[in-house]
């Protein structure tokens, strides 16, 4: 690094503030820039203006009156995209089997330790989703790690909603997938209704709507044809969308494949039930499969489909050929790899945390280093519908920038700075969390016990009269 | 130089040039910490090494790969995490041995095969404050003892902190079940230890009848065999080592402590130093927490290798742990601790304070031809193991 580490310090203190300006304008000079999509760039520029990248490479003019950050000793990488994660949320289930007029962004915590481990390891886009203990879950929604509240925070609001396939605690596999039918037939109905309703002239619907203080826009007081693939209501033109219910208007987002579908499937025979469900609603073309346990038997169902998953739970498993009774282990990833199937990977499925580290476990196991860099950027950004702004660095994209020193996929490899949107969130040289997790020195804010102080100094003798 | 893993893969499978004769080459070939061999060839016959030869061709290897190192050691392996490995009848059951309670079929053997650790050290579950004699054994291998056993009654083990004495409560006004009884706290636990080397010693010098398991704490006392002591907090770890100091200050002998578990050993550097204790850390967690309620910090083994304790690292691998040894030595690097270093604490180190380094933990002539084939430089996530050699048979072929 051509400054003084002081220098960039300060210079990152002072980076912050100003990047809160409309007119934030930043370069970042970086010993090498991997984009991911194109080729890797030495001693490179990268251009942030307004938070997003307005010019990338070795040629090219930044604006006089940017900011600058000298990283020419570290190398920098898109942001990494958290594919999809309850963490960060108050509490990631709801009681209600089918919530889907919930949505997790009155859930979310800014100023949860989450966001900050987030950071930590590089991961500047997250996809943060209901947990898996439901039928039909709360509708998503997809931040940054940067922010006091959540709309500060927000990257894609009402983003997709969660299904499950596997059993809430308390169901058998039957019921819960009754349930997740059932909630369609639900649907069918009640739009069916509606409709009859609305040819008698009845008004009542457009009353309960005003009763709950919902106020129709330009598009919304109109009707329009019904847009599944799978099934038709007749005469739904003649309803006004805001007039359909909190609870059934996110449904049917989802039907119409306007909104993707994340389905949990915490056992290959939960891989049936979600693609008959989602193949007979119409949205197979909008599902992404959330995989656990021993999905992985059934992904020639999920290659034919051509249907995402996002793999969570343990990348290995171990299966027991019943005529060798030999123990064999299996690498999940590589099974969805060698049958074509995309997918990203998931930080929380193994002591890690590191989205970083599941990477390297697929290279060690024969992946390609951009395959492996593929899952856990461009990939989950394509699944949550957010590729065009965030995975890889190119020009028009935000300016999610990480600054490692080191290979990202080794143990020596270390996030020193964190750039969201043009603006300077996260430097190592001040976080006090790291220092306490390598060092165990106590974090900022907390009363370090001082080890030569003498108890007794502070607690008597123990009897009683020495306070004074 | 030469596509290893295409080589590999095809040796792997290939049935070996002779019955009891092998030839392992790879471009790295660790033979202790510190001293890497480059183009090393292992040759081994009868299930021991004969030569480690540098500047060697891989034609006529059985086996390639791109490093080899000595067989992992895992001191701590958790052979048992129920209660049907520690005898409950008495706190105290210094003569009871691992070696008669193993199940010798379970998956957990072979599984730790698979991750290289072809020695570990069993013992028996801590619900007990001194639960027994732990054993040295090989992972794989015929399932026999007098195949596995490396061994036997290796070392002392116990427990200090609120494990041993968890779901323990007092007996109060009518006599409950089984779990009323003692110990019920964490100072409870050290004066069953504390009794326990005393009522030895004084039935030895008073000419008591022996109870039993007044040898195995009498050979710990005297520092014939050493003691391990699993303590996960400081104040644990400090209870250990002043117990031990205890015993020699009244010159009932000098033990030799191995504290296992020590996850908070990074706060107690210099009591360590003074104490000569070793130490065999728990899997690394990803925010720092552990077992009751023991903080470990990233850099803990670097700060005890700097220190010059000798370190040892666990897996706690076997029955229900997803850790990997190899994994360990990654993250101790992460926080700082040289690949040397590394190397030595799953291998020649645990070797060492289990006593059988004559047999295992380096790679010369002479010692059990026990490798670990890796597809590249050990210790990073972005490197395995894909093959094992224990005994000098390829562990691919074995049941």
């Amino acid at each position: 690094m051509k400054t003084s580490s002081a220098l960039l310090s300060l210079l990152f203190v002072a980076a912050a503030p100003l990047a809160n300006a409309a007119d934030g304008k930043l370069v970042i000079e970086a010993g090498k820039i991997v984009t991911l999509t194109g080729e890797v760039i030495e001693n490179g520029k990268i251009v942030i203006e307004d938070g997003r990248i307005t010019a990338i490479g070795v040629d090219v003019d930044a604006p006089w009156d940017a900011e600058h950050i000298d990283a020419s000793g570290l190398v920098a990488y898109p942001g990494f995209v958290e594919a999809i994660t309850s963490g960060g949320m108050d509490r990631p289930n709801e009681n209600i089997d089918v919530a889907p007029f919930l949505d997790v962004r009155d859930s979310i915590d800014p100023v949860n330790v989450t966001f900050e481990n987030f950071l930590r390891s590089g991961v500047t886009t997250i996809n943060v989703q209901q947990g898996a203990a439901c039928v039909i879950g709360a509708r998503g929604h997809v931040v940054k790690p940067k922010g006091r509240t959540v709309e500060e925070m927000t990257v894609k609001p009402r983003a997709g909603i969660v299904l499950s396939a596997t059993p809430k605690r308390g169901k058998s596999r039957a019921t819960q997938a009754q349930a997740l039918r059932g909630t369609f037939d639900e649907l069918e109905r009640y739009l069916n209704e509606m409709v009859t309703a609305a040819r008698a002239g009845d008004d009542y619907a457009k009353r309960e709507a005003m009763y709950q203080g919902r106020e129709p826009d330009e598009e919304s007081a109109k009707g329009r044809d019904f847009e599944c693939s799978a099934w038709s209501v007749d005469g739904m033109k003649l309803i006004p969308r805001w007039e359909i219910d909190e609870k059934q208007a996110p449904l049917v987002s989802l039907v119409e494949g306007k909104i993707p579908a994340y389905i949990y499937c915490g056992a290959a025979m939960d891989v049936r039930v979600a693609i008959e469900v989602a193949e007979s609603n119409g949205f197979l073309h909008k599902t992404v499969l959330v995989v656990s346990g021993d999905c992985d038997r059934a992904v020639e169902w999920i290659a034919e489909r051509g249907v995402p998953v996002i793999l969570t739970g343990s990348l290995t498993r171990s299966e027991i050929d019943e005529e060798t009774d030999e123990e064999e282990e299996i690498f999940i990833p590589k099974v969805y790899a060698d049958a074509d199937v995309r997918f990203a990977l998931q930080s929380s499925n193994s002591t890690t945390q590191s989205l970083a580290y599941q990477a390297a476990r697929c290279v060690a196991h024969g992946m390609s280093r951009e395959d492996a860099f593929r899952a856990i950027s461009i990939t989950p950004a394509e699944i949550i519908g957010v590729a065009k702004r965030v995975g890889s660095l190119s020009v028009g994209m935000d300016g999610n920038v990480v600054l490692y020193s080191g290979d990202p996929f080794s143990v020596e490899g270390v996030v020193q700075h964190v750039i969201i949107e043009g603006e300077a969130v996260y430097d190592r040289a001040t976080d006090s969390r790291v220092r306490h997790l390598e060092q165990g020195e106590a974090p900022d804010n907390t009363q370090p016990m001082d080890p030569e102080a003498d108890p007794e100094d502070e607690a008597g003798d123990g009897e009683d009269g020495d306070e004074g | 130089m030469i596509s290893t893993l295409s080589l590999l893969t095809l040796s792997l499978f290939a049935p070996l040039s002779s019955g009891d004769r092998l030839v392992v080459f790879a471009e790295n070939v660790y033979t202790a910490p510190g001293n890497l061999v480059e183009d090393g060839t292992v040759t081994i016959e009868d299930g021991k090494i004969i030569s480690v030869k540098g500047g060697t061709s891989p034609s006529g290897a059985d086996m390639v790969a791109h490093t080899v190192t000595a067989g992992l050691v895992d001191m701590s392996f958790r052979y048992s995490t129920n209660q049907n490995t520690v005898e409950q009848s008495d706190e105290i059951t210094a003569n009871a041995r691992i070696s008669e309670m193993l199940d010798l079929h379970a998956r957990g053997w072979e599984r730790a095969l698979k991750q290289g650790i072809t020695t570990v050290a069993a013992f028996p579950y801590d619900r007990n404050v001194v639960g027994g004699m732990g054993a040295v054994l090989k992972t794989g291998g015929e399932e026999t003892l007098e195949a596995r056993l490396v061994k036997d009654a290796a070392f002392l083990r116990g427990a200090m902190g609120s494990l041993p004495s968890s779901g323990n409560r007092p007996s109060g006004a009518r006599p409950g079940n089984f779990y009323a009884r003692r110990p019920t706290t964490r100072m409870g636990v050290e004066w069953a230890w504390r009794k326990a080397f005393y009522d030895a010693w004084q039935e030895e010098h008073g000419g008591e009848a022996a109870r039993p398991g007044r040898a195995e704490l009498l050979a710990a006392l005297a520092g014939k065999t050493p003691v391990f002591v699993q303590a996960w907090t400081t104040q644990d770890i400090r209870t250990t080592v002043f117990l031990a100091e205890e015993m020699a200050a009244e010159g009932m002998g000098s033990m030799r402590i191995v504290i296992d578990a020590g996850a908070e050993a990074w706060r107690e550097i210099g009591l360590l130093t003074r104490s000569g204790a070793a130490v065999c850390l728990p899997p690394f967690s990803s925010d720092g927490r552990t077992t009751d309620g023991a903080f470990m910090s990233w850099d803990v083994a670097a700060k005890l290798n700097e220190a010059g304790v000798p370190l040892a690292l666990s897996a706690h691998a076997g029955f229900g742990s997803g850790n990997t040894l190899a994994e360990q030595a990654a993250y101790a690097r992460r926080g700082g601790l040289s690949f040397d270093a590394a190397l030595a604490a799953v291998t020649s180190v645990p070797a060492t304070l289990l006593g059988v380094s004559d047999r295992v933990g380096t790679l010369s002539k002479g010692l059990d031809a026990d490798l670990v084939l890796w597809n590249g430089k050990p210790f990073e996530l972005t490197t395995r193991p894909v093959g094992v050699v224990l005994n000098g048979a390829s562990s691919t072929e074995q049941k």
